[in-house]
């Protein structure tokens, strides 16, 4: 159970601060709350500053986003300038509580897009709602964004019809917890966006030392009453299942097929079914929902390669020499390529002479930032730099960090492909046939580095 | 500062509160509300307009209602009289026909934290309980929890009870989940909500039903639940399975210890359990969130402290990124650290070699640190490595290295040769107190294979007069001894200089006593000085007390996702031990009074504290001699009488300590090295009747706090507790002394 949340900015400032339990920041009993009440307000601000001053104003690097000050455990989240901090007393799941910490964020998110100090000023008044309504006593309640839209009044002076009434009753005693009853739409869609990030850590002869693909299958449905969705791809598992008949089929799809390490899904689709025939089928929340996320780690398309050369000439110049190569189809166009090689402390200048795109030394990020905007399939580009170092006595080795990547390329590294999606509502009549359906691949780089 | 002028800031919000005009205008009173609440938030003390707020709450808009609830809550002990003035609005409010106003009002109602509110929230929440609206059934459920609370030690209602036990088969599935929570609360003196069979499997067949919350929360409730039979508990498992393949990683690890206690007579089924959450842990240590990636490795340590090959093949997944977190490089290198087998050894010393060059100087140490524990299995591969990084000439690696060279000479003597071919020359990069006291140490009981020994001593012990560290001077002084009993001719005058300096010259009382006892040592002769310095060492074997070999699965399920595993099962002894103790302060009684008595004795007049065993009944016996391993046998075969945390600032002077539990005719039977972390001590007496006292000291730097652990043969309590007392007074004026 959660005793406080605050929300601080990156100076420490408090813009959020909700407590839900006496215990936190303080060892009252009820005796002194009631008898002085002065150090009841004065220990919760305690907690508040102790935070700040600990972590937020720490000179050394954070050590553990779990922080026990004074017996109380502070559990925090960064998200840009901002800081989210949970609090208990309890010995509570820190899984939980950081999961907790990340539902929040993405209701938020919801509500008013991105995280930051001007939108959370702006919107403090919708974020005490939600807090009321995702808290309750520190527990957990409701916390799907669909559902609670119904309780958060933005523009609260409208008073509420006789059906919205209803529908709030409805809408928390059905059996159905993400979805209303009664949606209509007269155009029915869905977007379906295969969205993955690629990881890769290279060493700088090329041996991949592990990579892995975390994607997330995101649905963003405007369908009518309560359609039954059944959502297939090339999982390995299905195709072996489905491929028994004829060799030949086996071979053809063996190869287009994927083996998923693990998948988690929404809480809408059916477990049970999946274990035992592995289909997916589920009735979809209304609006954009994440109907799953996997990993896979094997087979992984890795779109670039880089190819580093660092060559030190004396003691005060460097040579390097970057290449990247783009390893997919021809007709494909990769975009946002940038590349970032990090330079020593002592640089004192830089020559940079690159093919394609720009690039230039950002003293301030001790990098050389390349960049790139679109760049076609099997094609190869190189930079090279000369840089300049000031005599140091400095004896430290430097450290070399590794040269990092990101790009966006409009496929899905780890193979994965949709092979259908069909949509069922027998109550109302449209079929499948009348749904429009979008299918998109983004594939984003993750963390993808390679040593040199 | 928002937390000056607030009188100002009051009158204004009042004034403007007051204001027909705004009033009128919804859309400013609104905002002016909106003001109050933001430097409410900001710290400042707003209650001066608590009247005007509860004006302010007689509206239609819920918005403006909800700012104020919240207010309200916020303010309500402070001024309790008038926030009973809103109460009546609340009531109405609970009787409002549309359900969302009706749950927030009794929400806010049930917050009000003030005295005297109970008679009032009791009707509508006993109407809640029965609202046909599953929303304020919520928030009902939770009152009650609320109201029992506010009530303090007060008994029981049985009625309420049986009526939340009843809401257990609602519809709703957050009801349910609420109100196990709140009989946990209010049932909290009997030993929280009861689990039986029926109970149990309502909720087992109504978990799919659940969000991730519920979930997790149900899987903790159900550890409580005994199955009768075997065959009840393998379809308990059966029907939880799908759990363990949660999206949620809470739930994962919630269903995870739900199975590894259930199961805890089935070894098999734990080991099973847990090559089935191997993925969803591993896809969580390498999932983007980072925080829930640092708790997840947290519980794969704990995991790999019992079977120590269990991610072995998955070690590059815990290879470190370039832009992770700290925190998150740091867990990974302790996970490297044990799961090196035959197979990965050579490529897992190869990353973390890599990591030896960090920038960050704390990462390259606990990279470091990590070789020194793989040395103890893999010595030569690592010894190599070590003496490799010391040619970097880096001063943050140097006195690391030599750090982690004097553990491993003490548990691995095989590797003493080549650790002393490698040091000279590393003397001129350490300039900390550590690294220093390491290679003195290191040259003192190694100085005969290490040729250049003697000089190195020799240029500290020039340089003694500058030298800022006591802990320093007093390694020097021993380890000077102890080389020129191996090498005489070379030492002989630079000891004298060095004992001339720490009797005449030296501040430091500590070092001075050192010199002292050595000088007057040297005096009776040079067989005696052999025959103290070169006893024989203590025993490795009672390292086996440190870190015991094998730790089963069960010995730590109970504690699986909790906060145990993130923060370290010693200290989180220690911080629930403190909350124990301030929440049983007075039972404690001594404590007080000999704080404050042993704080006042100084050092020099330490036969007062002899005297202290003489006022109580307890007279412990000078002299006991008790062999370690006698001394390790009783220690297992014992439970823990008494635990306590004192406070301890900054390191141990083992000597003092020991020399001041001396004169109360307390043996130290075997002790850390300084500096150690954590640093243990294990202590004995033994009293006139034949009663032995066993103790361990556990001292964690950074907590300073100093943990004392006391196991007794026989069960005497009035005995125990002046030999605690004795023990406390000493160890606090220690403390006292060197702070």
């Amino acid at each position: 159970m959660i005793g406080g949340l605050f929300i601080y900015n990156h100076k420490g400032e408090v813009l959020i601060s909700r407590v839900y339990r006496d215990d936190i920041g303080s060892q009252i009993s009820d005796s002194a709350l009631f008898s002085s009440s002065r150090p009841f307000l004065e220990e919760r601000r305690n907690a508040v500053d102790a935070f700040r001053v600990n972590v937020i104003h720490a000179r050394q690097q954070v050590r553990s986003p779990v922080t026990n000050i004074a017996r109380t455990s502070f559990f925090h989240v960064k998200r840009s300038n901002i800081w989210l901090a949970a609090v208990t007393k309890q010995n509570v799941n820190a899984a939980m509580v950081f999961e907790f910490l990340y539902k929040m964020c993405d209701v938020m998110a919801a509500y008013f897009g991105k995280i930051s100090e001007e939108n959370i000023k702006n919107n403090f008044v919708l974020i005490y709602e939600l807090l009321d309504e995702i808290l309750d006593f520190g527990y957990p309640q409701n916390s799907e964004t669909g559902a609670l839209k119904t309780f958060i009044t933005q523009q609260g002076i409208k008073s509420q019809t006789k059906e919205e009434q209803s529908q709030i009753t409805s809408q928390v005693t059905g059996q159905i917890g993400w979805r209303r009853e009664g949606i209509k739409y007269r155009r029915n869609e869905l977007f379906l966006d295969v969205l993955e990030s690629v990881n890769l850590l290279m060493s700088p002869q090329g041996q991949v030392l592990s990579a892995h693909v975390s994607g997330r299958v995101v649905m963003k449905s405007y369908l009518s009453g309560m359609p039954e969705c059944k959502f297939g791809m090339n999982d390995k598992i299905v195709i072996e299942k489905q491929g028994k008949g004829t060799a030949d089929e086996t071979s053809k799809s063996g190869k287009q097929s994927i083996a998923i390490d693990d998948c988690t899904f929404h809480q809408c689709v059916r477990l049970s079914k999946f274990d035992s025939e592995r289909s997916i089928s589920f009735i979809p929340p209304d609006g954009e929902f994440e109907l799953m996320r996997y990993r896979t780690t094997k087979d992984i398309i890795l779109p670039f390669r880089v190819i580093p050369l660092v060559r030190e000439v004396g003691r005060t110049k460097l040579e390097v020499k970057v290449v990247i190569k783009s390893n997919f189809k021809p007709s494909l166009l990769a975009q946002k390529i940038e590349v970032r090689i990090p330079t020593p402390l002592n640089t004192s200048g830089v020559q940079v002479i690159c093919m394609k795109g720009k690039a230039k030394y950002k003293a301030s990020e001790n990098a050389i930032v390349w960049k790139i905007k679109r760049m076609a399939g099997m094609k190869e580009s190189q930079i090279s730099a000369e840089i300049e170092l000031l005599p140091t006595n400095d004896k430290k080795k430097w450290a070399r960090p590794p040269i990092s990547m990101n790009f966006e390329v409009p496929f899905a590294p780890s193979g994965l492909k949709v092979r259908y999606l069909k949509v069922f509502e027998p109550k109302l009549n449209y079929s499948d046939h009348d749904v429009i359906k979008w299918v998109r691949y983004i594939g984003r780089s993750g963390i993808y580095e390679t040593r040199c | 500062m928002p937390y000056l002028g607030s009188e100002d800031v009051v009158k204004e919000l009042k004034k403007a509160l007051c204001n027909p005009h705004i009033q009128a205008d919804r859309l400013r009173y609104r905002n002016v509300i909106q003001r109050v609440i933001r430097h409410m938030t900001q710290g400042l003390d707003v209650s001066g307009v608590f009247m005007e707020m509860v004006k302010a709450s007689a509206t239609v808009d819920i918005v403006q209602k909800k700012l104020v609830y919240l207010y309200m809550c916020t303010y309500a002990p402070l001024k309790p009289d008038l926030a009973l003035l809103a109460i009546n609005t609340l009531c109405k409010d609970c009787s409002d026909p549309n359900p969302m106003v009706r749950g927030l009002a009794l929400r806010s109602m049930c917050s009000l934290r003030m005295p005297g509110v109970q008679e009032y929230i009791q009707q509508p929440i006993l109407n809640g309980l029965r609202d046909k609206a599953s929303y304020v059934r919520r928030v009902a459920v939770l009152g009650c929890a609320k109201m029992h609370n506010l009530h303090g030690d007060s008994e029981v209602d049985g009625a309420l009870v049986n009526e939340l036990y009843s809401l257990l088969r609602d519809q709703d599935p957050i009801v349910v989940v609420n109100c196990l929570r709140s009989l946990e609360e209010i049932l909290k003196q009997e030993g929280g909500v009861v689990i039986n069979k029926p109970i149990a499997h309502h909720l087992l067949n109504r978990m799919s039903k659940l969000d991730q919350w519920g979930q997790a929360e149900v899987l903790n409730f159900l550890l409580r639940y005994q199955p009768r039979s075997e065959e009840e508990l393998f379809d308990i498992l059966n029907l939880l399975d799908s759990f363990l393949k949660s999206s949620s990683p809470g739930v994962v690890m919630g269903a995870t210890k739900l199975f590894l206690v259930l199961a805890k007579k089935f070894p098999h089924v734990q080991t099973d359990v847990l090559v089935r959450v191997k993925g969803p842990l591993l896809a969580a240590c390498s999932s983007e969130s980072r925080e829930l990636c640092f708790a997840a490795l947290c519980h794969v340590r704990q995991i790999l402290h019992s079977l120590p090959g269990h991610f072995s093949s998955h070690y590059k997944k815990f290879f470190c990124s370039y832009s992770e977190p700290h925190y998150i490089k740091l867990q990974k290198v302790e996970v490297l650290c044990e799961l090196v087998n035959d197979e990965n050894v050579q490529q897992v010393l190869e990353e973390l070699r890599g990591y030896c060059t960090d920038v960050s100087a704390d990462f390259s140490q606990a990279a470091i640190f990590a070789i020194g524990g793989i040395a103890r299995t893999y010595t030569d591969q690592c010894v190599q490595i070590l003496t490799e990084l010391l040619g970097l000439r880096q001063e943050h690696i140097t006195t690391v290295v030599v750090q982690t060279f004097r553990d491993l000479v003490w548990l691995c003597p095989q590797c003493t040769e080549a650790v002393c071919q490698a040091l000279p020359g590393c003397e001129e990069n350490i300039q900390d107190s550590e690294g220093k006291q390491a290679l003195i140490w290191l040259l003192g009981v190694h100085g005969e294979r290490i040729p250049n020994a003697p000089y190195v001593l020799e240029d500290f012990v020039e340089n003694v007069k500058s030298e800022t560290f006591p802990a320093v001077k007093m390694e020097l002084l021993t380890a000077l001894l102890r080389l020129f009993l191996s090498r005489p001719a070379e030492c002989q005058d630079m000891l004298g200089r060095l004992l001339y300096y720490c009797i005449e010259e030296e501040k430091d009382m500590a070092v001075r006593d050192r010199g002292l006892f050595y000088y007057r040592l040297l005096l009776v002769g040079i067989d005696e000085v052999k025959r103290v310095l070169c006893s024989p060492k203590s025993d490795p074997s009672l390292g086996l007390l440190e870190d015991p070999a094998e730790r089963p699965v069960n010995s730590w399920a109970s504690d699986f996702n909790t906060l145990v595993p993130v923060y370290g099962r010693a200290r989180w002894a220690t911080i629930s031990k403190c909350q124990g103790a301030k929440h049983h302060g007075p039972e404690l009684p001594n404590t007080a009074s000999f704080a404050t008595s042993g704080s006042l004795i100084p050092e020099e007049n330490k036969e007062t504290i002899q005297e202290l065993p003489d006022s109580g009944a307890l007279m412990l016996v000078p002299n006991l001699q008790l062999t370690a391993e006698y001394f390790e046998k009783t220690w297992l075969s014992l439970k823990v009488a008494h635990q306590q945390v004192l406070p301890w600032q900054g390191a141990v002077h083992a000597d003092t300590l020991q020399m001041a539990l001396q004169v109360v005719n307390i043996q130290t039977i075997a002790m850390s090295r300084a500096g150690a972390r954590p640093w243990k001590a294990y202590l004995s007496a033994q009293d006139d009747s034949g009663c032995l006292f066993l103790t361990e000291l556990l001292l964690e730097p950074e907590n300073s706090e100093i943990q004392i652990s006391v196991k007794q043969n026989e069960a005497r309590t009035e005995t125990l507790n002046s030999f605690i007392s004795v023990l406390e007074t000493v160890i606090r004026t220690i403390g006292d002394i060197k702070s």
